[in-house]
C-alpha cells in the first residue's frame, strides 16, 4: 500500500487539502445559515413592529373590524403562514385563520415558553429568543416571532378602555413566515459551495500532481530507465531533457555511464592488444 | 495499515533466542552480534506497537463522535448552578473560528513533521482538543449544525497523523530488518569468498 513515490507524495497533500476545504465549507455554511436566519428574524421583528404600529390607532379607538381587516390583508400575502393577536390570557382575538379566534393558545409551546417558563412571565426578551422554528400542520417549515403589545399612557388614559396603568403587556402579536425561500436559498448556496470545493480540490491536488509528475516523477523514471539499460549492458543509451534539481543527478549518472563505457572500451582495447601480442608471439614461435 | 512482516530466518532465530534466554547474567556472555539482533527485534516490536497508535486514536475519536451525535445524552446534565458557575459559553462563531485555526495549524504541524522525518506522535492530544470542541459546541447549543465540521477536522488531522506515524514506523522497521539481515548477508558473502 502506497509504495510508489507518486502515492506517497500526493496522498498527504490530497488528504490535507480535502479535509481543510471540507471543514471550512461546513463552518462557512453554518455561519452563513445562522446569519440568514438572524436576518429573517430581524425582518420579522420589523414586520411585527409595523403591524403593531398600523393597528395602534384602530386599537385605541377599539375598532375591531379595522384591526381584523388589517390582519386578514397581511395574512393573505405570500409567504405569511399565520398572523394572530392574543390577549394577556392567551385568548386569540384576531387571526387570519378565523376558525382559531376565541381559542386559547398553549403557553407551553415553543413561542410562549420563553416568557412563561417561570411563575411570573418575563416581560422583556431579546429578539432571537422570541423567534421559533417549527413545522406547521400543512407541513411547511415556519420561522415565527412573538411581539408583545405594551401598555402605553394613551391606552390606559383612553375613555373607552379598561386597562389600568399597572398592566405592562396588553397582548401579543404572533406572526409566522414560511422558511421555504430561505431553505431554497440555503440549498442553492450549499450546491454552489460543493461545486466550488470540488473545483478547488481538483485544481490544487491536480496542480500538485501535475507539477510533481512534470518535474520529479518523469525525470526520475527516465533516470531509472537509463540506469536499468546500463545495468543490462547497454552502455550508450540517451539521457536528455532533464531539468530542475534532478539535472545534477542525471549528469552524475550520465558521467558514471560514460566512465564505465570508457573503462569497457579500454578493457576491450587491452584485450585486443593482448590477443594481438599472443598472435604475434605464436607467429614468431612458428617461424623459429 | 499493517506493517510488513519480518519474514527472515535471522529474525525468527533471534526471536527464539529472545524467548528462551533468561535475563542479565547470560546477556554478558552473549556475543555482541546476537545482542544487537535482540535490540533490533525489540525496536521492531516497539515500532509495530507505535504504528497502531494512529488506529487507536481514530477509534477513540469515532467513539467520542458517536457520543456527540447523540448530544451526549448518556452523560448527566449539569445543574443550573454549575452552568451559572461555568458562565456564558462562547458564541458558535468564535468556536468555529477557533476550529478553523486549529485544523489549519494542526495540518501544517503534521506536514512539517512529515517533511522533517520526525517520529513524534500527538494523535491522543488531538482527540482531546476535538472532544473539547464538541463540548464547547454542545454547551453553546450549536452542536447539531457544527458536528460534521468537527468530525471532518478530526478525521483529517487524525488520518494524517496515522498516515505519518505508519509510514515512519514502516520505514524504521525496514531499516531494522536490513540491519538484522546484514550480518547474515556478510557471513554468506564471506563464506562464498572463502570457497
Amino acid at each position: 500500500m502506497l509504495r510508489s513515490l507518486t502515492a506517497r507524495a500526493i496522498v498527504p497533500v490530497a488528504v490535507a487539502v480535502t479535509g481543510f476545504v471540507i471543514v471550512c465549507c461546513i463552518l462557512l455554511y453554518s455561519v452563513m445559515k445562522s446569519d440568514m436566519i438572524n436576518d429573517a428574524v430581524s425582518y420579522e421583528v420589523n414586520l411585527a413592529d409595523t403591524i403593531i404600529k398600523s393597528t395602534r390607532y384602530a386599537m385605541l379607538k377599539s375598532d375591531r373590524e379595522t384591526v381584523s381587516n388589517i390582519i386578514d390583508n397581511i395574512g393573505s400575502q405570500d409567504g405569511i403562514e399565520h398572523v394572530r393577536i392574543f390577549n394577556k390570557k392567551g385568548l386569540i382575538m384576531f387571526s387570519q385563520q378565523h376558525d382559531e379566534i376565541n381559542r386559547y393558545v398553549d403557553k407551553k409551546t415553543a413561542g410562549c415558553i420563553g416568557c412563561h417558563a417561570g411563575t411570573v412571565p418575563n416581560a422583556t426578551i431579546r429578539d432571537m429568543e422570541r423567534a421559533r422554528r417549527f413545522v406547521n400542520k400543512r407541513g411547511t417549515e415556519v420561522i415565527a416571532i412573538t411581539a408583545p403589545i405594551y401598555n402605553e399612557p394613551a391606552c390606559y388614559t383612553a375613555s373607552c378602555h379598561f386597562h389600568n396603568s399597572g398592566q405592562k403587556i396588553l397582548g401579543t402579536l404572533d406572526i409566522g413566515l414560511s422558511a421555504a425561500p430561505l431553505l431554497k436559498t440555503l440549498s442553492v448556496m450549499r450546491g454552489r459551495m460543493m461545486v466550488f470545493s470540488i473545483m478547488v480540490l481538483i485544481l490544487s491536488v491536480g496542480g500538485v500532481a501535475a507539477l510533481l509528475r512534470r518535474h520529479v516523477f518523469v525525470p526520475l523514471r527516465e533516470i531509472k530507465a537509463f540506469t536499468a539499460k546500463v545495468n543490462r549492458g547497454n552502455l550508450s543509451p540517451e539521457l536528455s531533457g532533464i531539468s530542475g534539481e534532478l539535472t545534477d543527478l542525471a549528469g552524475d549518472v550520465r558521467a558514471m555511464a560514460s566512465r564505465l563505457r570508457n573503462a569497457v572500451e579500454e578493457l576491450e582495447k587491452l584485450r585486443g592488444c593482448r590477443e594481438e601480442a599472443k598472435e604475434k608471439a605464436g607467429v614468431n614461435a612458428n617461424s623459429v | 495499515m499493517a506493517v510488513p512482516p519480518p519474514g527472515r530466518t535471522e529474525i525468527t532465530l533471534a526471536m527464539k533466542n529472545q524467548a528462551t534466554h533468561s535475563p542479565q547474567p547470560e546477556d554478558a556472555e552473549r556475543p555482541p552480534a546476537q545482542k544487537g539482533a535482540q535490540e533490533s527485534m525489540e525496536k521492531i516490536r516497539r515500532l509495530k506497537a507505535k504504528a497502531s497508535r494512529g488506529l487507536f486514536a481514530l477509534a477513540l475519536f469515532i467513539a467520542v463522535s458517536i457520543g456527540a451525535v447523540q448530544n451526549f445524552e448518556f452523560l448527566p446534565t449539569f445543574s443550573p448552578h454549575i452552568r451559572a458557575v461555568l458562565g456564558t459559553p462562547p458564541s458558535a462563531n468564535m468556536i468555529s473560528a477557533a476550529l478553523m485555526l486549529y485544523s489549519f495549524s494542526a495540518i501544517i504541524l503534521i506536514l512539517s513533521r512529515m517533511m522533517s522525518g520526525s517520529g513524534s506522535y500527538s494523535g491522543f492530544s488531538h482527540v482531546g482538543y476535538l472532544t473539547a470542541f464538541f463540548a464547547f459546541y454542545h454547551f453553546s447549543g450549536a452542536l447539531d449544525e457544527n458536528f460534521w465540521a468537527v468530525f471532518a477536522a478530526g478525521i483529517t488531522v487524525l488520518g494524517l497523523e496515522s498516515y505519518h506515524i505508519w509510514t515512519f514506523c514502516t520505514e524504521e522497521i525496514k531499516k531494522e530488518q536490513e540491519n538484522l539481515a546484514a550480518p547474515a548477508r556478510n557471513r554468506g558473502s564471506g563464506e562464498g569468498a572463502g570457497e
